[in-house]
């Protein structure tokens, strides 16, 4: 990537030259040379900050190295990736991630579609509206989890479960319960995320022809058919943009099920990620640590690869 | 308008109060120096306390008042030694992987640290850190007459030892006790509990829910120093061992009995929320009146006795633990120690040393404790002989009955060494443990299938 565009400037440089004489053909070289040496700086920075660390992982993951058992390090080869493939954990982890990534993905997208057109048909008061909406979004996903734990999710003194003894639902222990608590970071995480899809789309809706819906109206289309027909195959790049998007972040989320939870009770919200941490350092298994971390690399990778197919498709 | 002017007062106001803070500065100064001027008491040991003059070393502790007590007397410590001292203050969660991260690269970014007990065997695998006794021994370096070891309780210097060799210095710590409401207790004619039969059934006869008062709570949190902590008590016990011919095992038939009498407890008279609660929760939730009792660090004391917030001041009394089925009482052995990091030149190891022999002396820790100056005194003192001394006695009194009778006969009948398997492996496991304790008190799984699964997850790391 880097590489490539160390090469760019150089090829303009050479398109650049009226013709073939020795001093542009030397020029030219020249200017390769001084673009080469600018972009150095930046090529190094960016190689020591993504791509060795990268290459350092999985370097790791091939070795054993256990601070508990410094006697027994040493390379492994394959047996980490083997381990993991029969470690349960490691598949509930997994399944615990792609539950996590695929409902907080659809319920962004639907509500944040909802809210979108709801929003459109106003007439006033929309700016407003999306000022409020954007605020979960700028919160540190760290503080968001703090607060619902402290503030909205404690039996008998948060404000949901106020609520829900309003309702006739009596307190429930929201992060204590092993299906509750995969139901609140969901919750939690759909509601900081929603406003991003709100705001994409109520960006694209704003964009779309009002000509195509005139004509639809003529012809005596419903709203449904309207909405169907037109509405969603005009916004369907930005959606499949929105749910790529946010797919990737749910995979690697951390900070708000962290505070939230810790992965637990037990290891009911133990997403993969939280695995590879609690592995590398609390466990200090840091070899098999590094191994889950480049499993969670290769899904996200897949899947986002499968999602990019998606988008060129059609 | 009225904006403007409401912000010039509130920064008018603030002014005030900053130049009040400014003003009464010099005499806290002067306060400070008073005390730095006696460093009699330090002299007379027979050591040169200026050999490493111009050094400096930074230290890892926690935030806590014990701690903060200690870093506010920094000062005198600098004018002893000539030796510079910057401290790092680093939450409890996060403090044991930072130090294990600065030990295994080896950078010494902290001379010494803030330790829990649990980590001396995996320090020692590594050779990580110094043993005591080099230092201990060298007679230029400390004086044993005047920094006599022996006074430093027992259990914790057991606690910090691998293979007999002392790894860290115990600064402060803790036990475990029974703390409950004695009002509650007087009410219904219940005495503290002797077994844990009877805590269940006081904590029974307390229990009401519809007052806003729950019968007992105890640490739900999953971790190896929250459920752990007080599951382990539990185990040993229900006459659990965690080494069965020599094979680490957390499962089994004891370590079931235990797993269940925890859940029930907490399934029948402890608040929903207990299960995902920490110490300082549930020290809250009993100062605010709601819980009948609980077991947990004597040093909680503190917080349910704070005039600021408590509503249960003057109706709280102590005791052990109650016993187990096997007979046994058996409280947590927890203190923060201080190590030496392996990885300083030499010098600097022997300044550190003069630091930890500093903080450990019974000077300092009278110091910070009855006779420092602030409001929060320590009740995790290392010394025996403080522990005897009738000014402390006399103000630890103040946290209510018994307190000083039950810590005292905690500390010295009810500690044992095994209370939690001491290998290097530990942080795992007690990672594992804390998982399966915590899926059996959320009700994912049977304490059975949880302890089952915790020792087919724990098998491999204890392979070699």
């Amino acid at each position: 990537m880097a590489k490539s565009l160390a090469a760019e400037p150089a090829g303009l440089g050479r398109v650049m030259s009226p013709s073939g004489t020795d001093y542009s053909r030397a020029l030219a070289v020249r200017e390769r040379r001084f673009a080469t040496a600018l972009l150095a700086p930046a090529f190094l920075a960016l190689m020591a900050t993504t791509t060795f660390p990268l290459l350092y992982l999985i370097w790791t993951s091939v070795h054993r190295m256990d601070l508990a058992m410094p006697f027994a390090d040493g390379f492994v080869g394959f047996d980490n990736y083997r381990e993991l493939l029969q470690d349960s954990r490691f598949w509930a982890s997994l399944a615990v991630s792609l539950i996590y990534t695929g409902t907080t993905v659809v319920l962004q997208v639907v509500i944040g579609l909802a809210l979108a057109l709801l929003v459109m048909g106003m007439k006033r008061g929309q700016g407003l509206f999306r000022i409020i909406a954007i605020l979960p979004v700028v919160l540190s996903p760290a503080v968001v989890g703090m607060v619902w734990r402290t503030f909205m999710l404690a039996p008998e003194f948060g404000i949901v479960d106020y609520f829900a003894i309003m309702a006739g639902l009596g307190s429930q222990n929201w992060l204590g319960d092993p299906t509750l608590a995969l139901v609140s970071v969901v919750v939690i995480h759909t509601w900081q995320w929603t406003p991003f899809a709100f705001m994409v789309l109520l960006a694209s809706l704003a964009a779309l022809p009002d000509d195509i819906y005139e004509a639809a109206r003529i012809d005596r289309a419903s709203a449904w058919q309207r909405f169907k027909r037109i509405t969603l195959p005009l916004l369907r790049p930005a959606i499949v943009m929105v749910i790529i998007m946010r797919t990737m972040v749910a995979l690697t989320a951390f900070a708000a099920i962290f505070t939230v939870t810790g992965g637990g009770p037990g290891t009911a919200t133990e997403i993969l990620n939280l695995y590879a941490y609690r592995k590398s350092f609390t466990e200090l298994s840091i070899g098999y640590g590094s191994a889950l971390a480049v499993a969670l690399l290769i899904v996200t990778v897949l899947i986002s690869a499968v999602l990019f197919a998606v988008r060129r498709a059609r | 308008m009225k904006n403007t002017e409401f912000t010039r007062r509130a920064f008018l106001k603030s002014g005030v109060a900053t130049s009040a803070a400014l003003a009464a500065a010099p005499s806290l100064l002067n306060g400070a120096m008073a005390q730095e001027a006696d460093l009699a008491p330090y002299k007379a040991a027979k050591i040169d306390w200026q050999q490493f003059k111009g050094e400096t070393i930074t230290v890892a502790v926690i935030p806590a008042t014990y701690f903060d007590n200690l870093i506010t007397l920094a000062p005198q410590f600098e004018a002893l030694t000539g030796i510079t001292v910057r401290f790092e203050k680093i939450p409890p969660a996060q403090i044991r992987q930072k130090s294990v991260i600065d030990l295994t690269s080896k950078t010494g970014t902290y001379a010494t640290h803030a330790a829990d007990p649990m980590y001396y065997s995996l320090y020692a695998a590594n050779k990580w850190v110094e043993p005591m006794e080099t230092y201990l021994s060298d007679a230029s370096l400390t004086d044993p007459a005047w920094f006599k070891l022996d006074d430093i309780v027992p259990a914790w210097r057991n606690a910090n030892s691998v293979d007999g060799k002392l790894l860290g210095m115990p600064y402060d710590g803790e036990v475990t006790l029974q703390v409950y409401r004695k009002d509650l207790y007087d009410a219904k004619g219940l005495k503290p509990a002797d077994d844990l039969q009877t805590f269940v059934s006081n904590a029974a006869a307390v229990h009401n829910p519809d007052a806003r008062v729950w019968g007992a709570a105890l640490r739900g949190v999953a971790g190896a120093g929250q459920n752990v902590y007080i599951y382990s008590s539990l185990f040993r016990e229900f006459g659990g061992q965690w080494f069965k011919d020599g094979r680490l095992t957390v499962n089994g038939p004891e370590a079931e009995a235990a797993l269940t009498w925890y859940v029930d407890l907490m399934r029948k008279y402890a608040p929903a929320a207990a299960q995902n609660w920490n110490w300082p929760d549930i020290a809250d939730a009993f100062s605010q009146g709601t819980i009948g009792t609980y077991v947990d660090a004597h040093s909680s004391a503190s917080v349910v006795n704070n005039p600021e917030k408590s509503k249960v001041i003057g109706k709280v009394a102590y005791a052990r633990w109650p016993k187990g089925p096997s007979g046994k009482r058996v409280t947590s052995i927890w203190n923060w120690g201080f190590p030496i990091n392996a990885a300083l030149p030499d010098k600097r190891k022997k300044a550190t040393w003069l630091f930890i022999q500093w903080a450990a002396c019974a000077e300092t820790q009278a110091r910070t404790a009855h006779r420092f100056a602030g409001p929060a005194k320590r009740s995790g003192v290392n010394r025996i002989s403080i522990w005897q001394d009738p000014a402390y006695v006399g103000l630890m009194r103040g946290f209510g009955d018994n307190f000083v009778e039950a810590t005292l006969a905690s500390l010295q009948d009810d500690t044992d060494v095994d209370w939690r398997p001491r290998v290097p492996q530990w942080p795992a496991i007690g990672d594992t443990l804390a998982t399966a304790i915590q899926s059996a008190l959320a009700g994912q799984a049977t304490a059975k299938a949880a302890l089952d699964e915790a020792q087919k997850r724990i098998e491999p790391m204890m392979r070699g």
